[in-house]
């Protein structure tokens, strides 16, 4: 299957969707979280990790493998399926089968997991998804379409040992020229958040509160990189002596890459009765694209994708922010949250305030419980705690992490200001 | 003659992720040779102290990896030395006129020889 296109909603005014509340999250799996993947150990691959999460998720909806008829996956975790992370080959050899190709190393094919877990009925191939939160608006879309009725959406996050997101070229034309020297859009990210601070008047320390909460969540988290391999509290000392990357941008304001996966069941809620778990309903999904009316992404620019993204989406699902009892916003740079936040107005929250909302009550356990799931920044850049949390959340099997307050609808919504998606979820069909 | 080691943590020392090749009993012994140890890695400071615990060694310093010019003025010595696995180590080691090995090289010791007197 091609990449598809036409299937996303963001062409305004949007009427509300036509399968609201008929499409339901009902399993979710994960494997263990590695900083990276050592090159060797062969039940640690990218493959592994997804088979053994692909698994965990059909358990977790109680249903068996032939039941599958449909997945789409984002193979590298990245738009047009490429891995984020540097490819394996062709520099050092593949292995035996079934890992003779990146296809299993890093990136994960639909076609590759169905072989391996020997999914015999699966009707629908796509391994051309986007990034998370498109690959779960899509997935729910073809459900709702009735293109597939029980769909895995593997959801894989690669590693290797050496550089990361490098942008490779010798040469860097146009916009590109004034960001490439600096790493992945870095600068870019910087620069918008040196624009927001002067603007707001604010600073870079002020978002330490943000970045402590989101680490203690994430310590609660037991598939987090952090829970499981650097558990110590993380404080506002740690935080401010974090080393600039691109000022205002220091090491703690970006996610840390690792090598993981998730994978979620998405089926219709008609089917999703007579299974395990109680359904996550799928309430609406909308998404946007935007490009930079300049070289570079300023401020301007942000707020505005961000506004029409979130106003699409209060007009889409014919809800508001005080119906929003728990928001994930991503955090990949963490400068992005507050963006999200302030467009979405979650908690009456204004343009230039969210850091003032962070110096305030954003625990689990107060009224405003932000990023429940500790985001990227508490575990690690695997992405899926967006999905995950809120899931649970609305099940009531969050554990440590279950927030005190009414948890029946939440938003998640990523990834970046100028390609994202945001999803509706409900504990009931609407 | 005071002498300033200061290790990386990530594929420097054994119990970095990645881990490097400067063992625990490395360390131990560049302590006991009476050289002045610390870490100055990208880890948060709450980590670096974490992994000193797991060492049973007591730090003389410890440092963000961009604070490694403080490591200079706040530990009186004679001569310094970073070493670690990145290019970052080097350009900061080489910015803040610290002598430099890669890891590789520190797995072998290479402060044995400079041995301040006990």
């Amino acid at each position: 299957m091609t990449r598809e296109v036409g299937w996303e909603r963001n062409k305004d005014p949007l009427p509300i969707w036509e399968h609201r509340g008929k499409v339901a999250l009902v399993g979710r799996g994960h494997s263990a979280t590695d900083r990276r993947w050592d090159g060797e150990s062969m039940d640690k691959t990218l493959g592994a990790y997804t088979i053994i999460a692909a698994q965990e998720a059909m358990d977790d909806a109680g249903i068996r493998p032939d039941e599958v008829d449909g997945i789409i996956t984002s193979p590298g975790g990245q738009p047009g399926g490429a891995p984020i992370g540097d490819t394996w080959g062709p520099v050092r050899e593949y292995f035996d089968p079934p890992y003779d190709s990146e296809d299993g190393l890093t990136q994960v094919t639909a076609e590759w997991l169905a072989r391996q877990m020997n999914l015999t009925n699966i009707k629908y191939y796509n391994s051309h998804g986007d990034t998370l939160w498109n690959l779960i608006a899509q997935a729910a879309q073809l459900v709702g379409d009735g293109r597939c009725e029980v769909c895995l959406v593997p959801y894989p996050t690669g590693n290797l040992q050496g550089r990361y997101h490098q942008t490779p070229g010798l040469e860097a034309r146009g916009g590109a020229q004034w960001q490439s020297p600096w790493g992945w859009g870095l600068s870019g990210q910087g620069f918008t958040f040196e624009q927001y601070a002067r603007k707001y008047g604010t600073n870079h320390d002020r978002m330490a509160p943000f970045i402590i909460q989101e680490r203690k969540n994430g310590l609660l988290v037991p598939f987090s990189y952090y829970a499981t391999h650097e558990p110590e509290p993380f404080t506002e000392e740690d935080y401010l002596n974090g080393r600039w990357i691109a000022q205002n941008l220091s090491i703690f304001d970006c996610d840390r890459p690792v090598q993981a996966a998730a994978c979620y069941v998405i089926t219709t809620a008609e089917r999703a009765k007579d299974m395990k778990q109680k359904p996550v309903y799928i309430l609406d999904h909308t998404e946007s694209s935007f490009q930079p009316r300049s070289f570079v992404q300023t401020l301007d620019d942000t707020e505005e994708w961000c506004d029409i993204q979130a106003n699409r989406s209060y007009q889409s699902s014919g809800m508001g922010p005080d119906d929003i009892d728990i928001f994930l916003p991503y955090d990949g740079f963490a400068i992005f949250t507050q963006y999200y936040i302030e467009s979405f107005g979650w908690r009456g929250v204004k343009k230039g305030e969210a850091h003032d909302f962070y110096a305030g009550d954003i625990s689990i356990e107060g009224p405003n419980p932000l990023n429940t799931g500790g985001g990227n920044m508490g575990t690690g850049r695997m992405r899926t705690t967006f999905i995950t949390d809120p899931m649970e959340q609305l099940q009531g099997r969050a554990g440590p992490r279950q927030v005190k307050i009414k948890a029946e609808v939440a938003v998640t919504h990523g990834v970046l200001p100028g390609n994202a998606a945001t999803l509706w979820f409900s504990s009931t069909p609407g | 003659m005071a002498i300033v080691l200061s290790f990386d943590i990530d594929g420097t020392l054994e119990l970095g992720d990645p881990p490097g090749g400067v063992t625990t009993d490395m360390v131990r012994r560049a302590r006991d040779l009476g050289f002045l140890i610390g870490s100055c890695s990208d880890r948060p400071l709450s980590s670096q102290r974490s992994i000193w615990a797991k060492m049973d060694l007591t730090p003389d310093f410890i440092a963000s990896k961009h604070q490694l010019g403080d490591v200079r003025s706040k530990v009186t010595a004679d001569a310094y030395y970073h070493m670690g696995d990145r290019d970052t180590d080097y350009e900061v080691a080489e910015q803040h006129g610290f002598g430099f090995w890669w890891a590789d090289e520190a797995a072998t010791e290479p402060w044995i020889g400079l041995a301040p007197a006990t």
